[in-house]
């Protein structure tokens, strides 16, 4: 550097203290930092919420029994939503049966992360062909007729039921969304093919 | 040194530099936060798919296993069910740290077609799978019979494996789906030559 150079720095510094400029640069920095913590604080906030918080009427039970045994199991609810289970699980790749399943066997497969969507016997031909047309485009779900349901048509995960009177409810789509090998399952990674293939 | 430029304030100059990295840094952050994936890419959607079409393929591994004594057979299907079902556990992984979903009710394969608008249209099936009525054969079948059964519906699951992998590779982003997706092309394209092989073995007259 030479003498000159620092000559000049010096009087431009000067200038600087005397002429007083708004200083834009500073103001705009800041905004700018401030707009963007605004916003980036906003979108990390949304995009960490559950999905499920949006499902209206989800009925959650949590410290569920998981032992295996061939004995036929007690449930306290109907359908179960987990609980003590046979050691074969039913098959649940996007299987829709027609008959009804027993419960030891539908229960494992909630355990490896599947949705079980139960409908009354009667329901209306439209209404199930709606329901297995979901069923068959989503991996990890089975459906079968429940005899005595409450309600046309009940979602149950491990842990999680949801009762609908339609198929076109928009919460199937939430709940599967939120509950297909969802942060409920217990054994994640376990298989849904594989399993007892009959109903 | 400082030229013709010299008579900006260099605080000013410095700002307005010091405010475009933050908001270069900003926007990276913004758009993938915590390195984070959305539940609609490519990585999602790969991750999601080929763990169904993996399922299968260690579903019809293991059914031929117990169907065949052939050495040969027994080790490429041990192979294939130990390498896929830790694939699908490092993909199942993925989705958890992203935190999407695992499943989208919309159905499958939509990250690799264009995001078709409205609803699935219903059954839209995911390429190179066995249908109920093929795995239906290959559970009656035995021994030579199932092995034959095995390598054609293998070979049409690996080529469609590779197709979905190679998707993937020019889609994704993701430094983890890529390694992955390049390691699948590589070890299902040396099975898919070996299942020719095999294959071409059991069925040309000798």
């Amino acid at each position: 550097m030479s003498k000159s150079t620092r000559n000049r720095a010096q009087q431009q510094r000067k200038n600087a203290l005397t002429e007083r400029h708004t200083p834009w640069g500073g103001i705009i920095f800041f905004t700018v930092i401030g707009l963007v913590a605004a916003v980036a604080v906003t979108f990390a906030y949304l995009s960490s919420r559950p999905p499920s918080t949006e499902i209206a009427g989800l009925v959650e039970k949590d410290g569920l029994a998981d032992g295996h045994t061939t004995s036929p199991v007690q449930y306290d609810a109907s359908p179960p939503m987990g609980g003590d289970h046979d050691p074969a699980w039913q098959s649940c790749d996007a299987r829709v049966y027609d008959r009804p399943l027993r419960n030891e066997n539908a229960v494992h497969s909630l355990e490896h992360g599947a949705v079980w969507i139960t409908h009354r016997p009667d329901l209306h031909i439209s209404q199930l062909a709606a329901l297995s047309q979901r069923v068959k485009a989503v991996d990890y779900t089975m459906m079968s007729p429940y005899p005595d349901l409450d309600s046309p048509i009940v979602l149950t995960a491990w842990g999680r039921q949801l009762k609908v009177d339609d198929a076109s409810d928009p919460r199937i789509g939430r709940f599967l969304q939120a509950f297909v090998k969802g942060p409920q399952t217990p054994e994640k990674g376990a298989p849904c093919n594989g399993g007892k293939e009959t109903a | 040194m400082t030229g013709a430029a010299g008579t900006a304030p260099r605080g000013r100059r410095i700002a307005a530099v010091l405010a475009a990295l933050a908001v270069a840094a900003a926007a990276l952050l913004v758009l993938r936060p915590g390195g984070g994936v959305s539940g609609d890419s490519a990585e999602a959607g790969f991750a999601r798919d080929m763990s169904t079409h993996h399922a299968q393929a260690v579903k019809m591994a293991f059914l031929v296993r117990d169907r065949s004594d052939d050495e040969r057979v027994r080790t490429l299907t041990y192979d294939m069910i130990a390498t896929q079902s830790a694939q699908i556990g490092m993909m199942t992984a993925w989705l958890d740290a992203w935190n999407v979903p695992h499943t989208d009710p919309r159905g499958p394969m939509r990250w690799m077609n264009g995001h078709g608008h409205g609803d699935a249209s219903g059954t839209k099936a995911m390429p190179g799978m066995a249908t109920p009525e093929q795995l239906r054969e290959l559970e009656k079948a035995d021994g030579r019979a199932a092995e034959i059964v095995f390598l054609r519906l293998m070979l049409t699951h690996h080529k469609a494996g590779v197709e979905m992998a190679r998707a993937a590779q020019t889609r994704a982003e993701d430094e983890h789906v890529l390694r992955l997706a390049r390691a699948m092309v590589r070890g299902q394209q040396a099975e898919i030559d070996l299942m020719q092989q095999m294959l071409t073995e059991r069925t040309s007259p000798a």
